[in-house]
């Protein structure tokens, strides 16, 4: 667990990326991999391809690290959007394939909606914008939490989550529009 | 507008059109509210920001290795296209400038068109090429960049810094190859031949040349690492490179490394 705030040695390692030097890029993967690489794995929920999505990412970040600057995100929310966009994208692009596109929810995610695992979330590195977001996850049921968060990461509507999780569309909708009543009164206390 | 009298509904529609749920017309709807109220707009933003965290909160995995070492591979692979693309810009093609084309140096490169080439070279005259060769051994430079098989090439000179020799190195085939661009004929019972001048301790002879107007000779790429080149006039056949150049050097030249 990282206790100091990451975001102004992420930010400075950005910056660096942006005038063209490889050994911030090096740097910023050493720090930043293995939690891009959970980003990665959650979107597409295969490993082979997540490793694929990664690299990908990164070589977008080094591409595109000039952009940062006109952002107000912080750094870790800057990259991890970056690699779910990367895994949608490849998502898309293996869409044809329905297969592919259907397959089986990997285990963690179905245990956890299915019964009252813990909170997979984890807010190390994360920014303070996502500590804050992270408290407020925390008071929900582990379901809707679970829910919430499988919506943003595969960008998946009412439908898709109950087809994927085999549950009723009347159960999703509301764990989801619960999850975010919650979410909102938490985050106007908070935020 | 109804809605923003409603501010728990303007932020729990806010908050699923940041998760991305709000889907179909309902979606189009508060799209188009929120183009035309500032405070719709100013919600839909905040939940993006909010729910951009759930991506961070997302548990570790380690990646293979391997990941980082095809990232590598593929940042190289970008500066190096990059720099190609500047050269490019930076060496504008002149209308009658032979120098200038990139063709033609490629076309030395290999080996089929290579003494077509050579034929238009020695129809060159020297003098233009004296003139220009300050400012355009920079240029070639930039431009055998942008040719990756090409690691190093030096234009070695006589003392009136006439070019004479030029020389190229290919790391993948270990192949240097010497085309003579000047007038210079070595007497039948002499033999020109090539060494390296490393920083420290004596010249290694990097061989000997044939009489011919292309010489192709073999070299390991620690043997042509070296700041300078030279050309030393030798009884026929060379002498061993233990001994260093006997006879006087000729031609002379700094070796540039055209890689990044």
């Amino acid at each position: 667990m990282s206790t100091s705030n990451p975001d102004t040695t992420l930010i400075a390692l950005i910056d660096r990326i942006a005038l063209a030097d490889e050994k911030a890029l090096r740097e910023l993967y050493e720090l930043t991999s293995s939690k891009l690489y959970g980003v990665a794995v959650r979107v597409v929920s295969n490993r082979e391809w997540a490793e694929d999505v990664l690299q990908e990412a990164f070589i977008n970040i080094w591409r595109i690290a000039g952009d940062y600057k006109a952002t107000l995100s912080p750094p870790m929310a800057w990259m991890a959007l970056v690699v779910r966009s990367r895994g949608l994208d490849f998502l898309r692009r293996r869409a044809s394939d329905r297969a592919d596109r259907m397959q089986e929810l990997d285990d963690v995610i179905s245990d956890t909606v299915a019964g009252d695992s813990p909170n997979p979330m984890d807010a190390a590195q994360a920014s303070e914008q996502a500590k804050v977001l992270h408290n407020c996850l925390s008071l929900l049921d582990n379901k809707q939490r679970e829910v919430v968060s499988l919506a943003y990461m595969r960008d998946m509507s009412h439908g898709e989550l109950a087809e994927q999780l085999k549950l009723p569309l009347g159960t999703v909708k509301t764990w989801i529009r619960r999850g975010l009543e919650q979410l909102r009164g938490c985050m106007a206390k908070l935020a | 507008m109804n809605l923003i009298q409603n501010p728990a509904l303007l932020e729990q529609l806010a908050a699923s059109y940041a998760l991305g749920t709000l889907r179909g017309g309902a979606r189009r709807r508060f799209e188009a509210l929120a183009r035309n109220h500032a405070e719709v707009r100013a919600q839909a933003l905040i939940w993006q920001s909010r729910m951009s965290s759930v991506a961070e909160l997302q548990p570790h995995a380690a990646p293979s290795a391997l990941v980082w070492k095809r990232i590598e591979n593929l940042v190289k692979a970008d500066k190096e296209a990059k720099a190609m693309q500047a050269a490019r810009v930076v060496a504008k093609p002149e209308p009658s400038g032979w120098w200038s084309s990139l063709n033609l140096w490629r076309g030395l490169s290999s080996m089929g068109a290579g003494v077509a080439a050579v034929a238009l070279m020695v129809g060159v005259n020297l003098n233009s090429i004296n003139a220009k060769l300050g400012g355009e051994v920079q240029e070639l430079t930039a431009k055998l960049s942008a040719t990756p098989e090409i690691q190093y090439v030096a234009v070695l000179a006589d003392d009136k810094a006439a070019a004479s020799m030029l020389v190229t190195f290919d790391p993948k085939s270990k192949r240097l190859t010497l085309k003579r661009v000047g007038g210079f004929q070595e007497q039948a019972d002499k033999s020109l031949q090539l060494w390296a001048l490393p920083q420290a301790g004596g010249p290694r002879s990097l061989g000997v040349l044939g009489g011919d107007a292309v010489v192709r000779l073999t070299a390991a790429s620690n043997d042509v690492n070296v700041p300078t080149l030279a050309i030393s006039l030798e009884p026929k056949g060379g002498v061993p490179s233990s001994g260093g150049p006997t006879g006087p050097v000729l031609f002379k030249g700094t070796l540039i490394q055209t890689a990044l």
